[in-house]
């Protein structure tokens, strides 16, 4: 009995160290990678590098244009947090507070943009747009869509609404506290939670996303995000030669996102196991 | 009176940003291609209204089925791989195990990096002529010449296998949840009319779980039948479009392929609103049937 119970568990913990290693061991080959030369990872067959070598770092930053990329890349992911936020927070502040006609229907508009699939279609009336408006020439096209598909960030923060006590309203009111007054100084902050959740997925969504980005720099090279200078690399005529490019490139990527998720793998996960109770 | 005006006032501007946001960029673009499916429109010159003749086009269209009939084979593969092995680190992770937050946080780091950039990766990767993986093959005579990863014969198992690496942590995590609110005493009154592990799997586990794995395994079926990225990337629908899947070929009747590269696609916008209507239709009834079949799942006897 004992025996087998033994048994057991080293099969079990062999299958989950196992499996453990195969989820990691792609990041681990892009960190290991990005030291060595071009060489060094196309014939080199090593896990770890002879010498670490930085230089394909500062070559990346200086010559692949990365600095360019990280930069837009920020520009796109915190602008998309930020507006996002604003503009869920309002909707879901007057949605949850309030009764007024058509709120029915902006709340199953917003369901409805959540469940329709059909993938590539809306971003060239999207791209059209934005050139009519005169805002394709900038990141604010990608930014003003990204904010635009706020709406599982709406009903993140509606069901944190809720949870904070209609009372705390009413005793403002009676203080003589406005509406929006209320909103900011009192809801805001008790929001925090929600909040930083919400800032978590819009982030994520934002610095990861590709063709969004992808389309509207496809004329503005100096436009481009991390993501799509990455994969230009590979579409690239000289691509061979731009494996140790690629491998810094992607760790620059990976690596923000990688030490938010070690410092807030609880609020990544609190949201995707949130999603499931509705 | 005048406070429900102020009120209602109040309301809307608050409302504002969100509503017109969503209407102009979310809803417009579904909008305009329902209109321009029965238009032949390129996106220069006018467009002509030709009723369903883009429909009678659909239906001739062998590269759009072939698309289709791929879309299926991927997704049938990613979820057959996927949904079983998630549910199986579920059910272990959920039974008090020692570094269990470690494991579990390992199996869903995945899903928070970019999967356009991890397809770059999985190319250095998978490259079949001196890519990482075919040089420790060769390094360890396990294969002379190493496997052709993303030659005609391996590519669709190739990006099927990269999807399930991306997407078992987040299935994992959502089986985790559903498994929480199976009440710890079922287990030990099983335990102590001598049910061992696999019966209780077998009897308490996979029937309680029903509703959530119905929805799970929904959420799972959409998701593969949407995915195109991380296809896009690693193999951009070839070899000689063995991995094109139908959101794929529906992106390069809009856009050319990735950094401006050569398309063999002309973009067709009308065509393409049309082919978007029915990739739309194949994924709703596609739900609609797997709902149906599965309502089983959703009685607990």
């Amino acid at each position: 009995m004992r025996i087998q119970k033994i048994f057991g568990n080293t099969v079990l913990w062999v299958f989950l160290l196992l499996f453990g290693l195969i989820t990691l061991i792609p990041v681990i080959i892009t960190i290991l990678g990005s030291f060595k030369t071009n060489i060094e990872l196309t014939t080199g067959a090593t896990l770890l590098p002879d010498k670490w070598h930085l230089s394909n770092y500062s070559e990346a930053w200086e010559q692949a244009n990365f600095s360019t990329y990280t930069l837009n890349s920020l520009i796109v992911a915190l602008s998309a947090v930020v507006g996002t936020l604003l503009v869920a927070s309002m909707a879901a502040y007057v949605v949850d507070r309030m009764d007024f006609f058509g709120k029915k229907i902006y709340v199953s508009m917003q369901a409805f943009t959540m469940f329709v699939a059909v993938g590539a279609v809306v971003l060239r009336p999207q791209f059209d747009l934005m050139v009519k408006l005169d805002l394709h020439s900038s990141l604010w096209g990608v930014i003003l869509i990204l904010i635009s598909a706020h709406a599982s960030i709406f009903f993140i923060l509606l069901s944190f609404m809720k949870g904070i006590p209609k009372e705390l309203d009413e005793a403002a009111k009676i203080d003589g506290s406005s509406l929006g007054r209320t909103f900011w100084r009192i809801i805001l902050p008790l929001l925090g939670p929600g909040l930083g959740v919400g800032a978590l997925f819009t982030f994520r969504g934002a610095w990861n996303e590709y063709l969004l980005p992808l389309v509207f720099t496809m004329t503005k090279p100096e436009l481009q995000t991390l993501t799509v200078g990455l994969a230009n690399l590979k579409y690239g005529i000289s691509a061979a030669s731009q494996t140790h490019y690629m491998m810094a490139g992607a760790c620059l990527s990976i690596l923000p996102i990688l030490v938010a998720y070690v410092f807030a793998n609880k609020s990544f996960m609190q949201m995707t196991a949130g999603s499931l109770k509705g | 009176m005048n406070n429900k005006i102020r009120n209602a006032t109040f309301a809307y501007s608050y409302l504002f940003p969100s509503a017109i946001l969503t209407l102009v960029l979310g809803i417009y673009p579904i909008a305009w291609a329902f209109r321009y499916m029965f238009y032949n429109y390129k996106g220069y010159g006018t467009a002509r209204f030709i009723g369903l003749d883009n429909f009678t086009r659909i239906m001739h269209d062998t590269q759009f089925w072939d698309s289709v009939l791929n879309t299926f084979v991927y997704a049938g593969g990613k979820l057959l791989l996927s949904i079983p092995l998630s549910l199986l680190l579920a059910a272990i992770l959920n039974r008090g195990l020692r570094g269990k937050h470690v494991l579990r946080a390992v199996f869903f780091m995945p899903t928070v990096i970019s999967t356009a950039v991890m397809a770059v990766v999985f190319f250095t990767i998978f490259n079949s002529y001196n890519g990482i993986l075919n040089q420790f093959l060769i390094k360890f005579n396990i294969s002379a010449a190493g496997i052709d990863w993303l030659g005609p014969k391996h590519a669709m198992l190739t990006v099927i296998l990269v999807a399930v690496w991306g997407a078992v942590g987040n299935y994992m995590l959502l089986f985790l949840a559903g498994l929480q609110n199976i009440p710890e005493d079922v287990y030990e009154s099983s335990s102590l009319d001598g049910a061992n592990k696999i019966q209780q799997f077998r009897f308490i586990t996979l029937p309680m779980l029903g509703p959530v794995m119905q929805m799970i395994i929904m959420l799972a079926i959409i998701t593969a039948l949407k995915g195109y990225e991380s296809i896009m990337v690693l193999t951009e629908g070839g070899p000689v479009g063995k991995t094109e899947v139908m959101f794929l070929y529906l992106y390069k009747l809009f856009f050319p392929l990735g950094g401006g590269a050569a398309s063999t696609q002309v973009q067709e916008f009308g065509y393409g609103s049309a082919v978007s209507f029915v990739t739309a239709i194949i994924v709703g009834m596609v739900s609609v049937v797997y709902f149906y079949a599965s309502r089983r799942m959703n009685r607990i006897d």
